[in-house]
């Protein structure tokens, strides 16, 4: 009885062994990479979690719209508590009509963009997003099951969301492309500069390596260049807000603004494969090679933000 | 009585931990606030160390890292190693903490907050997973530590601890295991 007090108190034991199993566990995740054991038990929890995930993103979603009406709920008089309710009743009506209103407009975007990139791809919804302060990511509710796989690439009607980094038997974790571990190679589409759009810590996008060469001002379009396969060329990924050239820099210092913003529950396209006239040519990646810093500049694609996805995907002449 | 005390602090303690269970996997990635998350599972481990059992302190601990790592996109082992052996210092503390206020066992919890959240900002800088230490540390750590720790105060309350920061769960109401450490 006394050393069970004893070994109670002190906690030394499973102390060191279990620190011991917690290094090994994150040596095993480090080194094993996109898949294995540790991934695995990580996608069996996810889908054993994926219900109750669910229900927080339901239960979740209408707090969005009635945040400021339960903030207003203290000041109200007894008299009126009636009236009160029939007011948060409405207003909940009007707040889900709403949202199936913005739904159905979303869903019609999809369509839109899957008919015209030609996508052959999965539509899901976004059920949940990063549980941990340090990453952006949000878990969706397909998975392998459906025909995922990692690495594909996610999309809405705005644009490019990010890109499948775990996936589970029925939901899938997509890192977004603020994320700062993200990178996707993208170019400035009235010029076809090319560069690499990398998330940042504080949320926003930059687009690196573009050689003080290039032609680049505020308010281009970003789209996917399509080179490295994963992604199509020409899907929009944003607009450039501010160009810095600092003095003796070889590139551009280009921040910009996302064309997407994810939110619960909202429809989503996964693009499941490429055709060969969606991705990169070697004739595209040699040109993207031979002039890094893109041609003469097209007006009437860079002035006008909604043909961003029209003209993607032409090639470079 | 006193085996009708345990009985209720058991109940209460497996309430509390599958309501934080619940709620690190449906509420926490609903909520993001300046930047932070709340932490259910670091305040779970914090009530398991006023538990006043060491041992399972330390076995709680790694438990709620691992649900942790296992329900986000972070490196898996990273929080477990960080809650285990802050389990194992938090309970040697509130082991030492006997008698102490309600206010102090709070700051102990604040405190414990704080230093897991900001040594995770930090140790993920290292690995590389984050590029800026300060958003790291004073964006993501910080804020999560304020926000675990403000909704620790509920957990808290529920458990009982703040009554007395000594009596854990399952220790009854003399502090039998205060004559073992003795």
């Amino acid at each position: 009885m006394g050393y069970n007090n004893r070994t109670q108190s002190t906690g030394f034991r499973p102390l060191i062994v279990l620190c011991i199993v917690s290094v090994l566990l994150l040596t095993f995740y480090i080194r094993e990479g996109e898949s294995g054991p540790i991934h695995t038990v990580r996608a069996g929890v996810s889908t054993v979690t994926s219900p109750v995930r669910m229900l927080g993103s339901i239960v979740a979603t209408p707090f969005d719209g009635l945040g400021n009406i339960f903030s207003n709920l203290t000041a109200s008089q007894e008299t009126l508590d009636e009236l009160r309710s029939q007011n948060q009743e409405l207003t909940a009506q009007v707040a889900e009509l709403s949202e199936a209103k913005e739904t159905a407009t979303r869903l019609e975007g999809l369509l839109d963009l899957r008919s015209t990139y030609n996508l052959q791809s999965t539509a899901a919804r976004i059920i949940g997003m990063s549980s941990d302060a340090w990453s952006r990511t949000v878990t969706i509710d397909k998975g392998s099951l459906d025909g995922l796989a990692l690495n594909m690439p996610v999309t809405n009607s705005a644009g490019v969301i990010g890109q499948i980094i775990e996936v589970a038997p029925n939901t899938a974790t997509v890192r977004l492309a603020t994320d700062e571990s993200s990178g996707i190679s993208a170019m400035v589409q009235s010029t076809r500069a090319q560069g690499m759009l990398q998330g940042q810590p504080d949320g926003t996008l930059r687009l690196e390596y573009v050689s003080t060469d290039s032609d680049v001002k505020e308010g281009d379009i970003i789209v996917t260049s399509g080179i490295g396969g994963v992604y199509p060329k020409g899907l929009p990924l944003g607009t450039v807000t501010t160009v810095e050239r600092d003095s003796n820099s070889v590139y551009y210092t280009i921040v910009v603004r996302s064309a997407v913003t994810t939110e619960n529950n909202e429809e989503v396209l996964v693009i499941t494969s490429l055709t060969d006239e969606q991705t990169a040519s070697d004739e595209d990646v040699a040109a993207a090679n031979d002039t890094p810093q893109g041609g003469a500049r097209d007006d009437g694609s860079a002035e006008t933000g909604s043909d961003a996805g029209n003209d993607g995907t032409t090639d470079e002449e | 009585m006193e085996l009708h005390e345990s009985s209720r602090s058991q109940t209460s303690l497996l309430a509390i931990t599958i309501v934080a269970l619940l709620l690190q996997v449906g509420l926490a990635p609903q909520i993001s606030i300046f930047g932070g998350c709340v932490n259910f599972m670091m305040i779970l481990a914090a009530v398991y160390a006023f538990s006043g059992n060491a041992s399972r302190a330390v076995i709680a601990g790694f438990l709620c890292g691992l649900f942790y790592d296992l329900t986000a996109s972070v490196p898996v082992g990273l929080m477990t190693l960080l809650l285990t052996i802050g389990n194992f210092i938090l309970s040697n503390s509130s082991a030492a903490a006997i008698g102490a206020s309600p206010a102090n066992t709070y700051r102990l919890v604040a405190v414990y907050c704080l230093v897991v959240s900001m040594l995770y900002g930090l140790i993920l800088f290292i690995m590389g997973s984050q590029t800026d230490i300060i958003t790291s540390l004073f964006g993501h750590g910080l804020a999560t530590a304020v926000l675990s720790a403000i909704v620790a105060i509920p957990f808290f309350l529920v458990a009982g601890v703040s009554d007395s920061s000594r009596r854990g769960f399952s220790v009854k109401g003399k502090g039998s295991r205060y004559k073992g450490i003795r």
